[in-house]
């Protein structure tokens, strides 16, 4: 270490003090203060001073069907896409590893640009694949005999649900390949060749040495990706506002409705903080029994 | 008669690194299709949209689409987004990179607190912060002007320039530094003169980040603001052009391009950079 606080405090202070405005002002706060409005009847419509009401937002949000499915819904996608992500971009790094190195920096550049399209522009353009009459999707469908006729996909609850995870999945595959991509990199040839002069076979190889050797850092990738997916809601807003019947309602999309279209920012504080507690719920069950200790510095 | 085995070998690994090929050259096929699928479209007439099977290649090739989306409001958004992403980038890592070096090279307690606070902060639901926020903002008379905005998308970058920054500042070596403060420099032209100049990637890096995500950022945009001058490119597409554009789908892919080319180009430029920093993070 080159200082201690104690010998340069105000350096120390200067330095601090922007980030520690933006983050005290708008992250703790809001956090903080969302809670508390959880136990109120905070609105921009009342008028008044606020009134204490208990566990009353959390009662009626319990007993609301609607929560329940965008609970459901946001687990069932977020989970089912990071896994997917994880695993295709996990093959494809080993592909390029392994398989074209010499083409990996060309595959690598090209496929990443994909994790720049702005989710606006993802979502106009997945409008337009999954069109009824003249989507790509549903051309390829019918023509390779998938379906017999072309499909409302977005009016279909499970395809709508599915139209989401591909959004999601295709969205954060490129991400999840350039870790697994550097991951790979990171484990010495040596390794590798000793394994290849034990004869290990390739499949075994890859259970056995590369997927433990590697596990950690997928796990965290895939931590950051699912918590990027739980805030992530262009794509039902635009598509589907949530339908058919709920069936791409999630929690971020159900929490924005409660606060800025009803207004109701206590009830949409209840939401969120029951979307945090989950959240934190599920990065420590990952934390916990995804990560090898051994592994971690 | 039998072949001899290093030529079976030799063609096996031919077939291997063929087969290898094949698979990867379909893979990023399929990754690739939908961006190419909108770059297409962008340039076909409406016409030859709607057909039966659809046209994989333009026939009658058009810049018309995008021709026809120069209008005022247009550009107005263009520039409100530019004005929103960059100041918030640059007051993000200006930030992000004052506090990285304080976590990188101060010996306090609470640190990995800190830092593990700065990544916890990143599953802190939007919509939750977005209602305190929106009050504050409404009090200091903040809100339909470009610092909601601004302050908006630093705070939701700050964490990610934090972290950035401190994985580049941590992989500095301290001799330089240590050896400046002995020869009687200042704490502050250390930091300016030595340091700032080594981690110039990670600035990048950051500030391409921020932008990005600011560029991406729809709930803030349609909440914190409601005239069209200070309305930016997501929340006015989403707002004003969704709805005109009903069924004009070649359109519609060419907005969609002009959108994703400023970040892709910048992002294409900086991927070095930016490379070097996630996966410096994520590996560590």
């Amino acid at each position: 270490m080159l200082y201690r606080v104690k010998k340069a405090p105000w350096f120390f202070a200067a330095l601090i003090l922007p980030a520690a405005l933006v983050v005290g002002f708008l992250i703790l706060y809001p956090v903080i203060n969302g809670i508390y409005l959880s136990f109120t009847d905070a609105s921009p419509l009342r008028q008044g001073a606020l009134k204490f009401v208990g566990f009353e937002n959390y009662t009626y949000l319990f007993e609301e069907e609607v929560f329940y499915a965008s609970v459901f819904n946001t687990s069932f996608i977020v989970f089912v896409s990071s896994a997917l992500a994880v695993i295709m971009g996990f093959l494809i790094a080993l592909l390029l590893h392994f398989g074209v190195k010499r083409f990996a920096p060309l595959f690598r550049a090209l496929v990443f640009q994909v994790w720049v399209v702005p989710w606006i522009c993802v979502t106009i353009l997945w409008g337009w694949m999954f069109n009824k009459e003249y989507g790509l999707i549903n051309y390829l469908m019918t023509a390779t005999g998938m379906t017999e006729t072309n499909m409302d996909i977005l009016f279909d609850q499970t395809g709508a649900q599915w139209v989401m995870i591909a959004g999601f999945t295709w969205r954060s595959i490129p991400f999840l390949m350039v870790i697994a991509l550097a991951g790979l990199q990171s484990i010495s040839t040596e390794i590798i060749e000793a394994s290849e002069l034990d004869g290990a076979r390739f499949l075994s190889r890859i259970g056995h040495i590369i997927i433990p050797m590697i596990r950690n850092v997928l796990m965290v990738a895939l931590l950051l990706d699912s918590v990027r997916f739980f805030q992530e809601m262009t794509l039902p807003l635009l598509l589907t506002q949530g339908g058919p019947v709920n069936a791409t309602m999630v929690l971020s999309l159900f929490t924005y409705q409660l606060a800025f279209e009803n207004w109701d920012f206590a009830l949409a504080s209840a939401a969120g903080t029951v979307w945090l507690v989950f959240i934190i719920v599920v990065a420590w069950i990952v934390l916990r029994f995804g990560i090898r200790k051994e592994h971690v510095k | 008669m039998s072949i001899k085995p290093s030529s079976t070998a030799f063609s096996y690994r031919k077939i291997n690194a063929l087969a290898a090929y094949t698979i990867a050259i379909a893979a990023f096929a399929f990754l690739l299709l939908p961006v190419y699928w909108l770059v297409v479209t962008s340039f076909k007439p409406i016409e030859d949209v709607f057909v039966v099977p659809p046209e994989m290649w333009p026939h009658n090739f058009t810049f018309k689409n995008y021709v026809n989306q120069f209008d005022l409001r247009l550009i107005q958004m263009f520039q409100n987004s530019l004005i929103v992403s960059g100041a918030a980038a640059i007051l993000s890592t200006f930030a992000g990179s004052l506090c990285a070096y304080a976590i990188s090279r101060f010996y306090f307690r609470f640190k990995s607190i800190l830092l593990l606070f700065f990544l916890a902060s990143m599953a802190f639901p939007v919509p939750m912060l977005m209602i305190t926020m929106y009050s504050t903002f409404h009090q200091l008379g903040l809100l339909d002007t470009y610092w909601a905005l601004i302050l908006g998308n630093t705070a939701m970058g700050l964490p990610l320039s934090v972290w950035l920054m401190t994985n580049f500042i941590d992989q500095i070596p301290i001799d330089m530094e240590e050896a400046a403060l002995l020869d009687g420099a200042s704490p502050f032209s250390v930091l300016m003169h030595i340091v700032l100049p080594m981690v110039r990637p990670g600035l990048a890096a950051s500030g391409i980040f921020v932008f990005v995500t600011s560029w991406n950022e729809l709930l803030m945009g349609l909440t914190f603001v409601s005239s069209p001058e200070v309305r930016t490119l997501p929340a006015g597409i989403t707002l004003a052009f969704l709805g005109e554009f009903e069924g004009d789908w070649s359109e519609m892919m060419a907005l969609a391009v002009m959108v994703t080319l400023p970040v892709f180009l910048l992002f294409m430029i900086m991927q070095k950079s930016i490379l070097k920093g996630m996966t410096a993070g994520a590996l560590k």
